[in-house]
């Protein structure tokens, strides 16, 4: 065995390490390539309301020194003016040559990747969405099950929603509620059944984010600092996971850099990388190589590699945002409390398609992200506010991710091009999530303001997936059960890259598993070869 | 490029013209009595006092003559002055460089001071040979340095400050605006020779421009006593000339010999324009920043109904120095001084074409850095205030009503508005 290492995995985010872990704890040699950014803007030290009385350097963490917030003005997500998260987005599409066309394209080179950023919204897919799948329901049940004690989900409830968001029984207890959220749930308890009758259902959400202590992380304590930097460890980031890989001897990191190119030579493949913008370049040997770079960058990777100029389906979820008025919370005192999401919905629409979503407090949001929407003066928006937002929740919704017609290709210079748009059913789907929002919360007690109804922009959902979807005979560009691209021997994606189907919940979980899954086949593998 | 040679660089005056042509591109060679170590420029030995021939480089282009005996105790006396400036006319002619001489409103044949005999005389030097003289108003600005220092320094120190009767009028400049007008008559090839005249058009009272140093340069007030000239003539006359000179009153008395100078046609001829007084005497030279405060202060006093910090406003300044183009957006006066009035400009169709978006970014900075700060908290999110439901709809009902009364006023208002702002964006 000549190659420098046994599998090279690029990216560290939530398919990197779950696919590295197993390749480790097997005893290969592994060597992690990922963009090493790090965070460079220090969280609040307090509670954010605490910090908003008292902090006269609050716009440090709130606008920024170089004022991220401002030039980030038309992002699509308050995310992504966040000063102390600019460093997960930054310089992904510039330094991997991807460009946009009326699509957002949005990805990391982050250390951990987009999970530094992420609405730690977790779910399994159901019996049926499994089917979809080109392998036994089995081999992903297992690897949910690893992976949900290892990153810790808080949520646990035999709500309406159990079924929806998968197996509980490795969960921890519900992060606690606040007032608002209590009492919408409250009132749909004293209505679910003729809500269920409807289609709707609502329950706690399901989320990698503690309510219990995990080794040095620790557990939620209602700071209200998701959005701007939560210095607890509370929401999980894969990140965390770095720590304990790096005590294998066998596992070695190469931070600062992205692959560059994948070449297939004697001793297997072997991947070039440059650090960002033109910097100093190095090759690697391995015999296997796995792709978790994100869907954008890893798809660029494989299509250059095959030297594939045909464009490609990608999937992406449909988006819109909305915000509910409780009137009998109004009023409601400001509290600290956990910034994502409280409650989650399901609702059906017509042919047999569903929406997701959840609700989360106004509180932790700058008022800026909404007086600028709403059709008033922003002098009086404040006003409107200050007086109404205490007694609101705002809300997200997804639609499935074959509706959006999106494309990926690679261009003359090999850059990846992302375009589409909306496919023709998500505006009528839109409209009628819509009106069935408004009807359920109506009934318990929550008016879904009317202009607050907002479909998001193609590729804000930033869950782009099904470039190199896994098949049970993959054609030229697909990928096999187990994520090896067709034509690339060794070569392996293990991340939303290869999912077949994107439905409307959330798929961090499943990408997870799934890298996992494959991690763990490879390294079998590779072991019954040695000996 | 133009090689020009300067004497008295390292002055006032003269250390901002060098600046000037340096970044201009021009080859600078310093002349004076002590050596300067300059980076971009070279430097010869010049001194008014010195019966030597000055030895130009062959390939002078131009010759400002900037150096002055201003300190009253050295052994120049009034003719060495003027037979040193012939001495460097004579060597500009062998050069075949054009001759500029910087020097005063107060020259004239009979003028009261030498001061302004000398320069009267060195004026018919340079005539002569057909060279260009420059006569500036009051030079202000810049560094604290000649005239203008002393100046500063006076009003900084004195609680009270004279004000003579009857006033005199002064004629400002700024140093870097004569800096310019000296460098357009270098560089202009077809510049008739002759005296030309550079100062503010409009003259002010010596006590104004006073006033204005108070307020702009250093942000103080000051109170003014009446100082009758005839009183001041009298005491100088009695005093003698070597006591004159040494407490520098005979300044004093060429301010109250000041003949108005006409300047428009020769700044004209220039194509130069003066920066305002209010501006120039800004330590950065224009009041740029200033503006942008003011900007920034109306519209964050707008969305915070109140005033913002200090700190605000000057993220607000960065904020569109680092991101956008940092000059102002030339607000018609009356939202800046009654910011409430925005809300006729703040959303609605036609204000988005009027008004561009630049308007409504410089809305969203402001608005986002008042509500990051702990006023701001309280503004936006009503930390640390009462709440409940009344005053959660006391909230709400105050919000439509100014709403739907600013949008009444703005039917109103509509034909006038856009008049008023078309108006203010053209005099860009």
């Amino acid at each position: 065995m000549t190659a420098d290492f046994e599998v090279i995995v690029v990216g560290s985010g939530p398919a990197g390490v779950s696919t590295a872990i197993p390749l480790v704890e097997g005893g290969l040699r592994v060597l992690m390539v990922d963009g090493g950014k790090g965070p460079g803007v220090p969280p609040p030290k307090v509670d954010f309301l605490s910090a908003r009385a008292g902090d006269a350097e609050q716009w440090k963490w709130m606008v920024g020194k170089d004022f991220h917030a401002l030039n980030m003005r038309d992002a699509v997500s308050p995310k992504l003016r966040a000063p102390s998260q600019a460093y997960v987005f930054d310089g992904f599409a510039r330094d991997n040559q991807i460009y946009e066309e009326g699509f957002r394209a949005i990805g990391s080179l982050a250390r951990g990747g987009l999970s530094n950023a992420w609405g730690c919204g977790v779910a399994q897919l159901s019996s049926d969405e499994l089917a979809e799948l080109p392998f036994a329901a089995s081999e992903m049940r297992a690897s949910y099950a690893r992976v949900s004690q290892r990153i810790g989900i808080s949520g646990r409830n035999d709500d309406d929603m159990a079924d929806y968001f998968g197996n509980d029984k490795f969960l921890q207890s519900p992060i606690p509620m606040d007032e608002l959220h209590t009492r919408l749930l409250h009132q749909y308890e004293k209505r679910r059944v003729k809500l269920r009758a409807h289609g709707f259902k609502l329950g706690r959400s399901r989320l990698a984010a503690l309510s219990a202590d995990v080794s040095d992380r620790q557990a939620c304590n209602l700071s209200g600092n998701c959005l701007f930097g939560c210095s607890r460890g509370t929401l999980y980031s894969a990140m965390h996971d770095l720590p304990s890989l790096r005590k294998h001897a066998n596992f070695t990191e190469l931070s600062g850099f992205l692959v560059d190119g994948l070449n297939r030579d004697n001793d297997g493949w072997r991947v070039t990388v440059k650090t960002g913008g033109h910097g100093e370049r190095r090759s690697f040997s391995a015999d296997k190589v796995i792709l978790a770079a994100g869907t954008l960058a890893t798809t660029r990777l494989v299509l250059n590699a095959l030297n594939q100029r045909q464009s490609l389906p990608m999937l992406s979820n449909p988006t819109a945002a909305f915000m509910l008025w409780l009137p009998s919370m109004l009023g409601a005192k400001r509290l600290p409390g956990f910034g994502l999401g409280q409650l989650s919905f399901a609702t059906d629409l017509r042919d047999g398609i569903s929406a997701f979503g959840s609700t989360f407090s106004t509180t932790g949001i700058l008022i800026s992200e909404f007086t600028r929407h709403i059709p008033m003066s922003r002098r009086y928006g404040v006003d409107l506010s200050k007086g109404l937002l205490s007694s609101c929740v705002v809300g997200n919704l997804f639609l499935p991710g074959q509706l959006t017609n999106a494309r990926v290709r690679i261009d003359g210079g090999g850059s990846l091009i992302v375009s589409g748009a909306y496919g023709d059913s998500v505006a009528p789907l839109m409209d009628e999530a819509r009106k069935k929002l408004r009807k359920a919360y109506w009934s318990i007690g929550a008016l879904l303001l009317p202009s607050s109804y907002t479909v998001g922009i193609p590729g804000g959902d930033i869950h782009y997936a099904g470039t190199l979807p896994m098949r049970d005979k993959p054609a030229l560009g697909e990928t096999s059960p187990f994520g090896e691209v067709k034509g690339m021997d060794g070569v392996y994606v293990v991340d939303g890259a290869c999912l077949p189907t994107l439905p409307a919940k959330s798929h961090t979980l499943t990408i997870m598993a799934n890298a996992d899954r494959i991690g763990r086949a490879i390294a079998t593998n590779l072991r019954k070869n040695c000996f | 490029m133009i090689k020009v040679v300067i004497t008295g660089a390292s002055g006032y005056i003269g250390s901002r013209l060098t600046s000037l042509a340096i970044e201009r591109g021009l080859d600078v060679v310093m002349a004076s009595r002590q050596q300067q170590a300059h980076p971009r420029a070279s430097w010869l030995y010049f001194d008014l006092a010195s019966r030597e021939v000055i030895d130009l480089p062959a390939d002078t282009d131009v010759v400002v003559h900037l150096a002055a005996n201003t300190t009253a105790s050295n052994s120049l006396d009034d003719d060495g002055e003027v037979a040193a400036a012939q001495r460097l006319i004579r060597a500009a002619q062998q050069a075949g460089a054009k001759f500029i001489f910087l020097s005063s409103q107060t020259a004239r044949v009979d003028a009261p001071t030498a001061y302004g005999r000398i320069k009267w005389r060195i004026e018919q030097e340079a005539l002569a040979v057909e060279g260009w003289v420059v006569r500036p108003g009051q030079v202000y600005g810049g560094e604290l340095r000649g005239l203008y220092g002393t100046l500063v320094r006076a009003v900084q120190k004195l609680p009270l400050l004279p004000a003579f009767m009857p006033a005199p009028f002064v004629q400002p400049i700024h140093v870097d605006d004569l800096a310019e007008g000296l460098l357009r008559i270098a560089e202009r090839g077809a510049l008739n020779s002759g005296v030309y005249c550079l100062g503010s058009s409009v003259p002010i009272s010596f006590s104004s421009f006073l006033a204005e140093i108070a307020k702009s340069r250093l942000r103080c007030r000051r109170s003014y006593f009446p100082v009758p000239v005839v009183v001041i003539n009298l005491f100088v006359a009695l005093l003698g000339e070597p006591w004159r000179t040494r407490l520098g009153l005979d300044r004093l008395r060429s301010l109250f010999d000041l003949p108005v100078m006409t300047t428009a046609a020769d700044l004209d001829q220039l194509g130069l324009s003066l920066r305002p007084l209010m501006a120039g005497l800004h330590p950065s030279g224009d009041d740029r920043r200033r503006r942008l405060l003011r900007e920034g202060k109306a519209l964050a006093a707008y969305v915070l109904k109140g005033q913002p910090s200090n700190g605000m406003l000057r993220r607000y300044v960065r904020a569109v120095e680092c991101s956008r183009d940092g000059r102002e957006l030339r607000l018609p006066g009356i939202f800046l001084s009654y910011p409430i009035v925005l809300s006729l400009l703040d959303k609605g169709s036609w204000l988005e074409a009027t008004m561009g978006e630049e308007f409504f970014w410089r809305m969203d900075a402001a608005t986002m850095l008042a509500e990051a700060t702990p006023t701001g908290a309280g503004r936006f999110l009503g930390s640390g205030q009462r709440h409940g439901s009344v005053t959660s709809m006391l909230s709400i009902a105050n919000a439509l009503a100014g709403e739907v009364f600013w949008r009444l006023v703005r039917v109103f208002v509509s034909p006038m508005l856009r008049h008023c702002l078309t108006r203010a964006k053209g005099g860009g």
